[in-house]
């Protein structure tokens, strides 16, 4: 019997998504890409912007067609609104917050649907789905699936759908890559950012425990992952939920860069998206002390002006942006920085778009990404007038980035020359190329068609810029050619 | 449903026909001034965020509810009575006083409308507070529980009617009494008086480091 799953949205999202897929695959599922061929039909569903919404609602009208002609079970899980589960209550056959996937197979069973590794080994299906918290410290142990309890098909009525997040957090994901990953250390947001719906889908910011972070990542560099990445809505405002019972990011990145010296094994770990709010000069401090922590920070802005920014309910000043950048600067000289920015928010000015143009000289970001203000959802600014026009926030798109190329291919050309490592992440789209990354995310392409690279690290030395990639030459193959 | 969660009216105090005031069992749970719950009536998915309206002493919960044409939550709360159980998430926040200003710092609180929830807060948690409210109303009758705030310190600005200490907006209040370069500003209210506000504040020459906002919608 097969699935196939649907993920929409952000990298929160792609990694929940490999967590859906383990226990898929523990109740005996494959995964097809061909909805035709599924008998159960998913979607993890992204409530940011309207678009990604109504895909929602299409595919499952799409479904309850294909009903007509086989039996299918359809669910959804993921950021949803609660306006939105209602209507999805009506038309999906399960409506889960994804902190109750643990139960998933539960709910299956009692839509009468026998799973195919239920058919085989009945009782070997109550095992190994979620380990214990205490079984990821001894590492051997399982935990039975609460069969026994009487939950209803259809759950997802939790006021705080980050209730119970603990358990899914136990479920070990299914990588999609075989050398880089997502690690999970927080779910949920109390930050209230008048722009986003987050706070109201995936509620209130819950760590997860280090200890369980720490196994994850250990065990993921054993297996030769060389890029990992912490995800959380606001990593840097880790562990302070627990009230003092938990360390905080400093601590966190502290214990990996331990971690990572001890080891003796090669790899870079990245986190995003931290919110200036939090982000003290000891994250900075800790990062410039372990070269695992890696020398690249994803700092969204959202805007370069304190009116703006006051709207948008940031909690942070410019001055406040300022001194976390100058930080930066000073202590990990060599870092990229990275950043987010929203163009045309409601009320937006001229005056107050220029704050935001000046900052994109003053920090020189290696990346923005950049979005038109559109209206999301079930966020607060959903409630005020979309009152720039839309060619307005085009133009204003279009001149930020041009700067952002501008300030780019700045940096990038002082790379050229220098010889650096790279992460090979797979084949470029240019005929014989590989594409790759620095340790500040740069896209490097280089010549090679040698797939074996891919996966690993390799050093190249910098032949060219472009205003958002260089162009290397592997270095090993230039002494070859020498000897 | 999460029954850690529940808590139960204690009483509702009505301020005018659209606006009350709900007392809820506390359990305990500690919050710092300024701070906002999210709250629904038991076992319904919708909750919205209402900022305490009582102090860090108080042994109960207060939050000042303005029921709204289209609000869900405030609809459904106004038909709660005595006994009847509320779901709480939090408290939550940042819109806080840091402890360090709390004895020498000038402040300047302005609200419009329910807004004023956060400064009864500040003002019931911390009494030795120095400090000015500005609250815009339409009317009078909406300068809710005025009478908890020392003479001197408050001003009701109506722009409805005549009965309030300034005839006008907020923002003509400040316009024509120009706030000092030292004071700590927390504007709490809807969107445009928060923009205005931040722009009268900044042309006046208070650092945008000093201007705090809680935005209501």
């Amino acid at each position: 019997m097969k699935y196939h799953l649907i993920s929409l949205g952000c990298q929160m999202n792609l990694s929940d998504t490999e967590r859906v897929k383990t226990v898929m695959h523990k109740m005996g599922f494959s995964e097809t890409d061909h909805e035709d061929e599924a008998s159960i039909l998913g979607i993890i569903a992204c409530s940011v912007r309207q678009k990604a919404i109504d895909k929602v609602y299409s595919r499952i009208y799409k479904w309850n067609k294909m009903k007509n002609r086989k039996s299918l079970l359809t669910f959804v899980s993921g950021c949803i609104l609660p306006s939105d589960k209602e209507q999805f209550l009506k038309l999906f056959d399960l409506v889960f917050p994804m902190s109750e996937l643990p139960d998933l197979p539960i709910m299956i069973s009692q839509y009468g649907i026998v799973t195919p590794a239920g058919l085989q080994h009945l009782e070997s299906e109550r095992e190994t789905l979620m380990p214990k918290p205490e079984a990821l410290e001894k590492e051997q142990k399982t935990l039975l699936l609460p069969f026994e309890t009487n939950k209803p098909a259809v759950a997802g009525l939790k006021l705080n759908p980050a209730a119970g997040i603990d358990e899914f957090w136990h479920v070990e994901p299914t990588y999609t890559s075989g050398f880089e990953a997502f690690i999970p250390i927080q779910n949920g947001c109390d930050k209230f950012c008048t722009f986003c719906a987050v706070p109201y889908t995936r509620g209130r910011e819950v760590s997860r425990p280090s200890v369980e972070i720490l196994n994850e990542l250990s065990n993921l560099v054993e297996k030769g992952f060389k890029s990992i990445t912490l995800l959380g809505q606001n990593v840097n405002s880790y562990g302070l939920d627990k009230k003092g019972e938990e360390i905080d990011f400093p601590e966190l990145l502290r214990k990996i860069g331990q971690y990572g010296q001890n080891s003796g094994k090669d790899f870079w770990v990245y986190f995003t998206s931290p919110h200036p709010r939090d982000m003290t000069d000891e994250v900075i401090e800790v990062i410039s002390l372990y070269p695992v922590l890696a020398n690249q920070i994803h700092l969204p802005v959202q805007s370069g002006d304190d009116g703006v920014l006051l709207r948008m309910n940031r909690k942070h000043s410019m001055e406040k942006y300022r001194h976390i950048v100058g930080t930066i600067r000073r202590l990990l000289p060599n870092a990229t920085l990275f950043t987010d920015i929203i163009v045309g928010f409601t009320g937006e000015t001229d005056e107050q778009f220029e704050s935001t143009r000046k900052i994109m000289a003053e920090f020189q970001y290696n990346m923005a990404y950049i979005a038109q203000y559109s209206v999301r959802p079930g966020a607060a600014s959903s409630r005020w007038a979309d009152d720039i026009p839309k060619e307005v926030k085009k133009e204003r798109y279009h001149l930020l980035t041009n700067e952002l190329t501008k300030y780019s291919f700045e940096y990038n050309k002082t790379l050229v020359g220098k010889s650096m490592r790279v992460l090979v992440r797979g084949r470029d789209r240019k005929e014989g190329y590989l594409s790759a990354h620095t340790e500040g995310k740069i896209v490097t392409r280089f010549a090679s068609d040698n797939d074996d690279h891919i996966g690993q690290f390799v050093d190249v030395k910098i032949m060219g810029a472009a205003p958002l990639s260089v162009e290397g030459k592997l270095v090993h193959q230039e002494i070859l050619q020498t000897q | 449903m999460h029954s850690d969660n529940l808590h139960e009216i204690i009483s509702v105090r009505h301020l005018t026909e659209t606006a009350y005031v709900l007392q809820i069992t506390r359990r305990g749970l500690p919050f710092k001034a300024g701070q906002h719950i999210l709250l629904g009536k038991a076992g319904s998915i919708h909750n919205r965020e209402y900022s305490i309206y009582s102090g860090e002493q108080d042994s109960f919960f207060e939050v000042l509810v303005k029921e709204v044409d289209e609000g869900m939550v405030s609809k459904q709360l106004k038909k709660l009575k005595t006994g009847d159980k509320v779901q709480i998430e939090g408290p939550l926040g940042f819109f806080t006083i840091i402890p360090e200003l709390i004895e020498n710092g000038k402040f300047l609180f302005i609200a419009t409308g329910s807004g004023i929830a956060p400064f009864h807060c500040f003002t019931q948690s911390y009494p030795e507070l120095n400090y000015k409210l500005f609250h815009g109303v339409r009317y009078a009758n909406e300068g809710y529980e005025k009478n908890h705030y020392a003479k001197n310190s408050h001003i009701l600005c109506t722009s409805g009617d005549r009965l309030g200490d300034f005839y006008g907006r907020v923002t003509d209040y400040i316009r024509l009494n120009p706030v000092s370069h030292d004071t700590h500003c927390y504007l709490c209210g809807n969107f445009n008086m928060i923009h205005e506000v931040f722009d009268l504040l900044e042309q006046q020459g208070v650092p945008a480091e000093q201007v705090h906002a809680e935005v209501y919608f």
